[in-house]
């Protein structure tokens, strides 16, 4: 056996091509006598449709069409369901309302699309939404999460009670015992704000019906290929086999791309298929503000209960959870926050509600992070709340209540977003926050540094919190591992690839097994033409679910490979070895077959063939967990305010983390960064406002502020740990969202001791330098 | 229909000679018109850079400007950079440091970095990181990226 | 969005009244405005062009005078819609006598605007907000003292000169520079007056002069 592949920074395989300008974008696939789409939206958030005015539009040079749902006629339906209710969930109460992908009779958000232009050019198709009238009847806006429960709140959907998408109520133990036996209880009312996925690529889709073949097909920025290869083929009655779903290079996903069910593809399919024409649509910066997917907007009402020496005896946690003006993507979000609140500590027992409310705002699906930020930003922030009060200092009341090694594996007794239950699989939680603090030097921090710096003057905070990061989790992925006849290998998936590496990580999988150089793999990833079955690219799962898959397979293929080639070499395998592309015998270097030579024989053309033999050099696999794989880890800052501005310099980032096996740790380090860069924009850039119209007044990056390169610290130290996930033979974890989930609760951890004795009391996971600045007056008592 | 109006414009070494209806954006010429698709578009208002290219040497945002506006200009695109068998020093430098992800911003990048190593061909870390500000990336963190524009000085001062 | 302010004109209230019966008055007053005209009784329909930063585009709108008590208050209601987006909006004005002979006008209302005038150009309302009021209150100003000067002398034509597109648009970007050092209190106000909420109130005012 030659060298592992695995654990090795490995340069990627993509980058060359995507260096240069050689890759394939949505926008970049062009196909002689193509129209384009443009899409009208609506103004408002909130109304009744009287009429759609879409004649003059029709008339404008170059316009082949405009479309309503009224124009769609019987074909007009709301999307697919794309996550279904937990029913898993006793007692939880979902109201399912799918998008409806154009609006017809009522708009429920401000982006709604409400009319499709298609034409001969992005340019005329634009022009046209000018000449589309809309007579509507503006209805009262439903914003607040609280408020929209209100008895007299208008309704979203008529046809249900009230505004209440979901109830979802779980509990560990009891919380009325725990109340019993503490000393003490801190309630809090904690604020998650929204954000937006904020790929710098936006979504896109360009649809082509072979008339001739009776086939589509479609290439969509989509991160789940196989799921809307199946719902494009439901909704236009066509077999899965006659339409083929393919991601081109994707510019970025970060959760929203995961959304299907909207009208790039229930309604253009159908449009593409009734002009006999290939149509691309690319969504425009300000569109994917508006009617793309965004979250983390939540309102908790939660408390934590104490012993006197700080030992937590339980939570209560119920919360709001905005899911927008539907609710396609179901309780993905909220059901993360529910299994991550009680994340990294022994809390035996522990209450918690969901209360999903429709707004009229767009729909809330997974962001990086997915919910989980929200539940480590509760905890933590009640830990913190609870130290306040005890006069312990942060880092002992985590110490006395954190999860050591020998409790994993560690069941929580909560149902998570994979509908079973989330177990932490393994790790060394205390291991990760030591590592942290000793690198942070807290104590030296604490002891000597501050109280220098707060003699000149100066406000230097420092903050340490925990956090587990739910990942990998089902219910499963495939693929294929082929060998061709040039001696190269073939991966193929229908995964989806944002830039996470894949076309390295996966081959460096396979050629862990096939000893071949990783340059020789060609891994294909999302196209549903090549693969047919699979989930998608979301819960940081891919390098665990399809790496693992891919390992199987390979595993397979090696073994045939070793078979054929022992009969061919008439050597017993255990003599073989499979290395440099080739089979040879380990004592008689000389004596070898190649890879591509045992393919060629792999498919014997006359003769017999023995009983139950499968032919050519490949094999599929699939794997799906019993549940997913926890990664975990503990974030240490030290923030530099300046009072005046409320400007804050980031002085040091230390982050420890676990995600299991590193297949290629420069890859793992990206993924770090890159997540990072996300929770510090969450924590002190973004933030998605909505007037009290239901207007989004942050739909440019003029005002979505997006965090650049002098926002970020000099450097993000990354400590790591290695706890292989006993799950999977790779010992795999995900890494995707660590960083993403993280900073807010950190963040805000290091403000107030920046302003020690100030008592800032940051309950809000957003905070802006203007809103600094208003807490530091408001604690001064200026 | 609108009036075409008609241009010349050099890129990457080759003069085109186009009629282009005068709202046309440059970006979209370049990229529709020309076929060279390796500048991206992505937020259609000048903000986030992946659409940088040089314009007689300077970088600049070709979502917003028109292609009549540039007319007789020598526009350099990434194309006119290293090919996939032999990358500049900058695209080398990216791939050793991956400082790209997803590689929808990095043509921005690349754009933004040759203009600025031509004028610091030695930029410390923070000047690197402050060259690189007006471009936006959402999967790095734009350490790499700033470690990347480090290393293809140091590439670039061997050659 | 909440609007409110006040704003002294140097004439009796009865000829700021007529003056803004005066439909003449209004057009000019209103930058973008392009025209007016009565529906019927206190209803009017109005074609304006807006710019706000990179927003721009032409509207139509409809308003309603209701309440009109002469010469002392009147409540305006209406909207509009165009390209860039739409706009409503409610508003009650009132004209007080003060003893030294100047009328002081108290508006207050409440306006809400949509599409991309509010998800783009919000971030530019603020300063064309405060340009427009300034710029209206001194074109009307001016209107009123020439109107004035016209009555004593008996003259029939009333001269003023109403700013013009391109010295409102250079108006707005002085505004916007001087932004920088207005006093908090100053901010805050113009945080509650956005521009369309005052284009409306003002065309509204000036339109209840159409009767």
């Amino acid at each position: 056996m030659t060298e592992s592949t695995i654990s090795k920074s490995y340069k990627r395989n993509e980058d060359p091509r995507l260096l240069t300008g050689n890759g394939n974008y949505i926008d970049d696939i062009e196909i002689p006598g193509m129209l384009h789409v443009a899409i009208k939206r609506s103004d408002y958030a909130h109304a009744k449709i009287n009429k759609i005015d879409t004649e003059e539009a029709k008339k404008m040079p170059g316009v082949v069409a405009v479309y309503t749902a009224e124009d769609l006629g019987d074909y007009w339906r709301p999307g697919p369901l794309q996550v279904p209710p937990p029913t898993v969930i006793k007692g939880s109460i979902f109201h399912a309302r799918p998008l409806e992908c154009i609006a017809k009779n009522k708009i429920r958000f401000s982006g709604e699309p409400v009319a499709v232009v298609v034409a001969e050019s992005r340019y005329i198709a634009e022009d046209a939404l000018d000449y589309i009238y809309l007579d509507i009847e503006p209805l009262e806006y439903v914003g607040d999460l609280e408020k929209s429960l209100d008895p007299g709140a208008p309704l979203i959907h008529e046809d249900l009670e009230s505004n209440l998408s979901a109830d979802v109520r779980q509990e560990v133990g009891s919380w009325e015992k725990a109340v019993a036996e503490a000393d003490l209880v801190v309630k809090k009312r904690i604020v998650t704000k929204h954000v937006a996925g904020g790929a710098i690529e936006n979504r896109g889709i360009v649809i082509q019906w072979d008339d001739s073949f009776k086939v589509l097909n479609v290439w969509a920025t989509t991160q789940g290929p196989v799921p809307m290869r199946n719902s494009i083929a439901k909704y236009l009655g066509l077999m899965e086999n006659q339409v083929r779903v393919m991601n081109p290079d994707i510019g970025g996903g970060f959760g929203p791309k995961i959304m299907s069910s909207q009208i790039d593809d229930v309604v253009i399919p159908w449009i593409a298929m009734k002009l006999k024409k290939p149509i691309k649509w690319v969504e425009d910066r300000r569109e994917n503000f508006l009617g793309t997917t965004s979250e983390r907007d939540q309102v908790h009402y939660a408390e934590i209960a104490l012993k006197k020496d700080g030992t937590i005896l339980g939570v209560k946690d119920e919360f709001y959870h905005n899911t927008g003006a539907y609710n396609p993507y179901g309780m993905t979000v909220p059901l993360n926050t529910q299994t991550h609140v009680i994340s990294n500590y022994n809390i035996p027992n522990y209450f918690t509600r969901i209360i999903m409310v429709f707004t009229n705002q767009m729909v809330v699906t997974p962001v990086r992070g997915a919910g989980r930020s929200h539940g480590i930003f509760v905890m933590e922030r009640l830990l913190d709340a609870a130290a306040k009060e005890l006069g312990m200092d942060p880092i002992e009341i985590r110490r006395k209540n954190i999860l050591p090694p020998e409790s994993m594996p560690f069941r929580t007794g909560v149902i998570g977003q994979d509908f079973v239950e989330s177990v932490l699989d393994s790790g060394d939680y205390p291991g990760a926050l030591e590592k942290t603090l000793e690198a942070i030097e807290y104590e030296k921090f604490k002891k000597e540094i501050q109280p220098k710096l707060r003699a000149e003057g100066k406000h230097k905070g420092i903050g340490v919190i925990m956090f587990t990061e739910g990942t990998a989790v089902g219910p499963y992925e495939g693929a294929k591992v082929m060998v061709g006849v040039t001696g190269k290998v073939n991966v193929v998936c229908a995964y989806s690839n944002q830039g996470q590496g894949h076309y390295t990580t996966f081959a460096q999988v396979a050629a862990n097994q096939l000893g071949v150089d990783i340059k020789d793999i060609e891994v294909v990833i999302g196209d549903t033409g090549q693969w047919q079955w699979g989930v998608g690219a979301f819960a940081s799962r891919g390098m665990t679910l399809v790496g693992t898959a891919i390992h199987n397979a390979a595993v397979k293929v090696r073994e045939k490979a070793l078979n054929l080639a022992s009969k061919i070499l008439e050597t017993p395998k255990e003599e073989l070895e499979l290395a440099d592309g080739v089979v040879r015998i380990a004592d008689l270097p000389e004596k070898f077959i190649s890879l591509g030579e045992l393919a060629m024989r792999a498919n014997p053309t006359r003769g017999t063939v023995e009983e139950g033999m499968e032919p050519g050099l490949e094999a599929a696999s699939y794997y799906g967990p019993p549940h997913g794989a926890t990664g975990y880890g503990c974030l240490g800052l030290i923030l530099d305010v300046d009072p005046e501005t409320a400007k804050v310099k980031i002085e040091r980032l230390v982050i420890a983390d676990d995600c299991g096996t590193n297949i290629n740790p420069m890859i793992v380090d990206g993924q770090i960064h890159g997540g990072l860069q996300m929770g510090i924009g969450e924590a002190f850039y973004e933030n998605l406002v909505y007037d009290d119209y239901g207007q989004l007044v942050t739909a440019s990056f003029m005002d979505y502020l997006f965090p650049q390169a002098t926002d970020m610290p000099a450097k993000f130290e990354i400590k790591h740990i290695v706890t292989p996930s006993p799950l999977n033979p790779l010992g795999i974890k995900g890494i995707g969202e660590a960083g993403a989930i993280c900073v807010p609760a950190c963040f805000m951890q290091a403000l107030e001791d920046a302003f020690e004795g100030m008592d800032l009391d940051i309950t809000d996971s957003f905070m802006s330098p203007g809103k600094l600045y208003h807490y530091v007056q408001k604690a001064k008592g200026a | 229909m609108t009036q075409k109006v008609k241009v010349a414009i050099t890129v990457n070494g080759t003069l085109y000679e186009r009629e282009v209806e005068p709202r046309l954006l440059l970006s979209d010429f370049i990229r529709h018109d020309l076929g060279l698709k390796g500048t991206h578009v992505g937020c259609e208002h000048g903000l986030c850079g992946s659409c940088t290219v040089l314009i007689d040497g300077l970088s600049s945002r070709s979502c917003t400007l028109f292609a009549v506006m540039v007319d007789g200009s020598d526009i350099k695109t990434v194309e006119s950079l290293g090919t996939m068998e032999k990358m500049h020093p900058i695209q080398e430098a990216f791939q050793e440091k991956h400082a790209l992800q997803c590689g929808f911003c990095t043509p921005g990048f690349l754009m933004t970095t040759v203009e600025f190593l031509e004028g610091n061909p030695n930029p410390t870390a923070e000047e690197a990181r402050e060259a690189i500000d007006g471009n936006f990336c959402r999967c790095t963190g734009y350490e790499n990226i700033v470690e990347a524009v480090q290393l293809a000085a140091k590439k670039m001062a061997a050659d | 969005m909440k609007i409110e302010g006040t704003h002294v004109f140097n004439g009796p209230r009865e000829d700021v009244w007529d003056m803004f019966y005066d439909p003449n008055v209004l057009a000019s007053a209103l930058p973008g405005a392009q025209k007016m005209e009565m529906v019927k009784e206190d209803e009017y329909k109005f074609d304006m062009n807006v710019r706000v930063g990179p927003v721009s585009g032409a509207f139509t709108g409809e308003m309603q005078l209701e309440n009109v008590v002469k010469p002392d208050s009147l409540t305006l209601k209406g909207g509009g819609k165009g390209a860039p987006g739409f706009l409503n909006g409610i508003g009650n004005v009132k004209f007080k006598e003060q003893e030294d002979n100047t009328t002081l006008m108290e508006y207050e209302g409440e306006v809400n605007i949509g599409g991309a005038l509010a998800s783009v150009g919000q971030r530019m309302i603020d300063s064309v907000a405060k340009s427009m009021i300034r710029t209206g209150f001194e074109t009307l100003d001016k209107a009123l003292a020439a109107r004035l000067a016209a009555k004593e002398t008996g003259a029939e034509a009333v001269e003023f000169k109403a700013p013009t597109e391109a010295q409102f648009a250079k108006e707005v970007a002085k505004d916007m520079v001087k932004m920088e050092n207005w006093s908090a209190e100053t901010k805050l106000v113009l945080y509650i007056v956005p521009v369309i909420a005052v284009i409306i109130l003002l065309a509204f005012i000036l339109k209840s002069c159409g009767a």
